[in-house]
């Protein structure tokens, strides 16, 4: 993956268009972003996003900055040099499953169906692996990550 | 209470005294209740545009949020230009827009759009109320947002069902926090305290205020800084008023249309504390160029995302601009001895490049009708420009002495705002004597107007540069782009005291120089509205300027003894 990815958590209110407010001003200002992911958080009526972020130091601060002008968004952090954990899920269907794909810690679903929960790296990693047993269809959410307990 | 009464009881307990709007289909239950609230002065508008541009106008001049009514789909979308005209230049608006009822929200009924859609990219915020029980919420939200921190434009779109439903009692708290709002005010006092030493530390320092400054009402504190410190004052084209001109530190306009003595200023400076502006490409010209004997720059904005957007400072101080100054002052320095050494260079450059225009051919000359208006202004009167050369000559011939209202379309460069904003400045600040000066490209695209101030009779004086062309795009080809004159003749255009008349107000055209005055004095004289339709030098143009793409080093003037 790429070396110059950083990763931003952000704490959203969960209103309707809250994402539209988001992703408009990510494209409006031309940003690179890879991924954005996003789900309930444990605060009601709050979202977590966690966003990557393909850009230097100095555009990853004008997105967090531009991020924090939305009155929607309550907190935008830069956890990319904070010890965090990442994880993304990821599912597959292919022509035939291989025997060996627990060696990732994947399962299988269903029948012609894996699945593997795991850093983005060995998610790439695993990819190349189910390529030669012929992937059919393939869905990923892009990582979410928190900072480790200190 | 319905939702119609709740929101115009939640804009009465705001202290909103003056409404700009047009009523449809999707706000008639608002319109039906308004009589029932006297309190509440609409003023019913031409075209919803006008009504943006007035409601901006009004709170320029007076701090206040203005208030704007559109029904929705075209209404709403009138208002667009008008949104990101006051979203630019961080002025407080709020705009109640109508929408169509809630069951039929999103399945393209009459006469609906995306208002929040459409004008996401040009709002401080917006909201879609399709609950009666949120609106009071809302609009003190709204306040809250529109006003504080970096003003800016809030919209509130309101589905018609919402507005008739019943709310219940009506219960109004004003909104002073949001968990995802918080504008930074207070400066860090490490960093003031830092910023000041390196003012005293810097051999060349520059000052440039921008509208920040203005907003924030920090005049004095900037006039106080930059006098204690010795430091010289440039503004940028929102900032002008932010300085007194007359003053000996005043470097005037900079930027990529600046004078010629702030432009060097610039590009000589050791330091630059830019405060309460944005450092855009006008003011930059091409920023590998700007500033290229800088060594320090520090920054002063409310706005931290301002901080490097456009220009990495050694020294960000995130903070209002009043307070910023005021908290700075205890620490500023006396300059030290050689500081007379930089002082000197730059009145040697006022004198090497001084403002200038020619009158040789004959022609009426913008300059003159200009300096005369000023000369009547006595530093009291607030001055709308509209956009393009009108705008540019207006910005370097003010002449005040005392900080003072002068007020254009800076960020978005709107043609027409000048006229109806002027009309909402006078609204809410009956007490000043308000010009605008517009040229006819631009004053066409808002005419409409005119009935505004002839049926509440505001005393707005219009001053018209008429030269017959799209002057600052006919300058642009002219100068920049091989001279090839395409699509910017305005030839064919009314009569403009004709046209006034026609709608009712006293007119009066002006071709030589001998009848500036006697024009003006009719138009003071005169009660209520007046256009002066001054017939000028078709070929003047606006310089210095910086040709496109290029340094500030390489701005052209006109040659000396021109
Ligand atoms: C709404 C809008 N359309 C186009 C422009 C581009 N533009 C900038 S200045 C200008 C010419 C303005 O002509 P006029 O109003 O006659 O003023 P002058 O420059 O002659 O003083 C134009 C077309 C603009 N700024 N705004």
């Amino acid at each position: 993956m790429h070396s110059q990815l950083r990763v931003l958590r952000v704490l959203v209110e969960d209103n309707p268009g809250v994402m539209a407010r988001v992703s408009g001003m990510i494209r409006r200002r031309g940003f690179n972003i890879e991924t954005i992911t996003v789900g309930p958080s444990t605060e009601p009526g709050r979202s977590r996003m966690t966003l990557t972020v393909d850009a230097g130091h100095a555009e990853v601060d004008q997105v967090a900055k531009q991020l924090d002008r939305l009155i929607e968004v309550i907190e935008v952090e830069d956890i990319t040099d904070a010890p965090t954990v990442s994880r993304e899920l990821l599912i597959a269907k292919l022509d035939k499953v291989p025997p060996t794909v627990e060696q990732y810690g994947a399962r299988q679903l269903a029948t012609g169906i894996v699945e593997l929960t795991a850093d983005s790296e060995t998610v790439e990693e695993f990819i190349e692996f189910l390529k030669p047993f012929g992937i059919k269809e393939l869905a990923r959410t892009g990582p979410v990550a928190m900072r480790r307990s200190a | 209470m319905t939702g119609a009464d709740m929101v115009l009881e939640a804009l009465e307990r705001e202290g909103v005294e003056i409404i700009f709007g047009y009523p449809g289909g999707a706000n008639l239950p608002l319109y039906q209740r308004l009589p029932a609230h006297p309190k509440l002065r609409h003023i019913l508008v031409r075209h919803e545009q006008g009504a943006a541009h007035m409601a901006d106008g009004y709170a320029r001049a007076t701090g206040r949020p203005g208030i704007v009514f559109a029904t929705s789909g075209p209404g709403a979308l009138n208002l667009v230009t008008g949104l990101c005209t006051a979203f630019m230049d961080s002025v407080p608006m709020i705009a109640i827009t109508g929408q169509v009822p809630t069951a039929v929200v999103g399945r393209d009924a009459f006469q609906e759009s995306d208002v929040i859609g459409c004008t996401q990219s040009v709002t401080k915020h917006s909201y879609l109320v399709t609950k009666v029980a949120d609106i009071p919420r809302v609009i003190s939200e709204a306040f809250h947002i529109a006003a504080t921190g970096r003003p800016g434009p809030v919209l509130i779109d309101i589905c018609r069902d919402v507005q008739q439903a019943e709310g219940g009692d009506f219960e109004y708290s004003y909104c002073s926090v949001l968990p995802g709002y918080k504008p930074a005010l207070e400066p860090d006092l490490v960093q003031v305290e830092r910023a000041a030493e390196m003012l005293a530390g810097a051999r060349r320092p520059v000052i440039l205020a921008g509208h920040g400054v203005i907003l924030s009402h920090a005049e004095q504190e900037l006039l106080e800084v930059a006098e204690r410190s010795g430091t010289p004052v440039g503004t940028t084209l929102l900032g002008v008023g932010a300085f007194p001109v007359q003053h000996p530190l005043a470097l005037h306009m900079t930027g990529f249309m600046g004078t010629g003595w702030n432009i060097k200023a610039v590009q000589n400076a050791d330091l630059l504390m830019m405060v309460g502006m944005r450092v855009d490409d006008r003011v930059t010209a091409k920023l590998s160029e700007w500033a290229p004997k800088a060594e320090s720059f520090v920054h002063i904005d409310i706005d931290a995302s301002e901080m490097g957007k456009n220009v990495r400072p050694h020294l960000e101080v995130v903070a209002d601009a009043k307070r910023a100054l005021t908290a700075m002052a205890p620490y500023v320095k006396p300059p030290p001895a050689d500081r007379g050494e930089w002082l000197t260079q730059i009145d040697a450059w006022r004198e090497e490049h001084p403002l200038k225009y020619s009158r040789s051919n004959g022609h009426l000359q913008p300059q003159d009708v200009l300096i005369d208006m000023y000369r009547r202004c006595q530093d009291e009167a607030i001055v709308v420009a509209d956009v393009g050369q009108n705008q540019i000559w207006a910005a370097l011939w003010w002449n005040y002495t005392k900080p003072g209202l002068f007020l254009n379309s800076g960020g978005s460069g709107t043609m027409g705002f000048a006229f109806p904003a002027a009309l909402g400045a006078k609204f809410g600040r009956p007490d000043k004597d308000v010009w605008c000066v517009a040229g006819e490209g631009g004053f066409v695209m808002t005419a409409q107007e005119l009935s505004v101030a002839v049926e509440h009779q505001v005393p707005v004086k219009i001053v018209l540069l008429n030269n017959f062309s799209l002057g600052m795009v006919r300058q642009f080809q002219d100068d920049f782009y091989g001279g090839v004159r395409s699509e910017v003749d305005l030839t064919v255009m009314p009569d403009f005291v004709k046209l006034a008349e026609a709608y009712g107000l006293k007119a009066r055209r002006v071709d030589r120089y001998e009848e500036i005055k006697p024009a003006f004095d009719e138009a003071q004289a005169t009660p209520g509205p007046f256009l002066i339709d001054f017939r000028i030098d078709p070929e003047a143009n606006v310089y210095p300027i910086v040709p496109l793409g290029k340094g500030l080093d390489d701005f052209w003037e006109l040659p000396n003894g021109a």
